[in-house]
């Protein structure tokens, strides 16, 4: 099931793309997003598992806010430099 | 009302506790304006773009929202206050280059950092009024104000860890 939000369910497709993880479940939280590098040096560290409201106060906001952490990721970055 | 975009970490009293845990109670808490960061057992971080009229009453009230969830958690830091030239380039939106080359040619009127050595570390609210004398870089009144708020919570955390305490301290360790 998508996420009822246009916003947010667009950057749940993105993180896919990306490699993360979309687990389902909870009640106030649609569910979690979890990043594929699993990586203990990772300096994103707390973020790397994040949780997604069902119904946050603003999901522009809330879509904005989980997309940073996406194009945040230190690995994500350096994987992605590698390949240009 | 302006938004404030913040970071706030907390230890939790645990260093075995999972952070998922507390993550419903702290949507009911007041926490749906942030995105929670669980990544790492012992430890919690909330991202929250809050409407409020002003910073301290923003991150004030963050923080006693996720106290409300968890007594004893600690917060270890809030968001933006300590920088490098990475972040100062994301934040005013330019190159890092561009960034050393002002430190270079402005060496004297260029904002003392907190440390200089393999790493430079400045207080936001430090380097913030600089660039906004430039004139040619877009520095936020809100980020300006949000950065001397965490500046003051961060420190104040700090003299607290020294045992220096006084009531203006307490008033912002909430």
């Amino acid at each position: 099931m998508p996420h009822p939000n246009k916003e947010i369910a667009a950057v749940l497709k993105y993180a896919i793309s990306q490699g993360w993880h979309i687990i389902e479940g909870g009640s106030h939280a649609w569910g979690k997003m979890i990043c594929p590098y699993n990586d203990k040096a990772c300096r994103c560290g707390e973020f790397c598992r994040m949780s997604i409201w069902s119904t946050p106060k603003n999901a522009s906001n809330h879509a904005k806010m989980l997309r940073r952490v996406v194009d945040n990721c230190i690995i994500h970055k350096h994987k992605a430099s590698r390949k240009e | 009302m302006t938004e404030y975009d913040f970071t706030l970490k907390f230890i939790l009293p645990n260093p075995d506790m999972n952070p998922e845990q507390f993550v419903e109670a702290l949507y009911e808490a007041g926490c749906d304006d942030a995105i929670i960061g669980t990544g790492k057992n012992g430890y919690l971080a909330l991202n929250f773009i809050r409407e409020a009229t002003s910073a301290y009453e923003a991150v004030a009230s963050a923080i006693t929202d996720v106290k409300s969830v968890i007594s004893e958690a600690k917060l270890l830091e809030a968001a933006p206050d300590f920088v490098g030239v990475t972040d100062v380039a994301a934040l005013l939106g330019c190159s890092r280059q561009n960034i050393r080359k002002l430190m270079v040619k402005h060496n004297t009127s260029f904002p003392q950092p907190i440390h200089q050595g393999s790493i430079v570390i400045w207080h936001l609210a430090n380097i913030l009024p600089y660039f906004k004398t430039m004139g040619n870089y877009k520095v936020d009144n809100s980020l300006l104000e949000l950065s001397k708020t965490n500046m003051q919570i961060n420190l104040a955390r700090e003299m607290r860890e020294l045992g220096i305490t006084s009531q203006h301290i307490e008033n912002f360790v909430v």
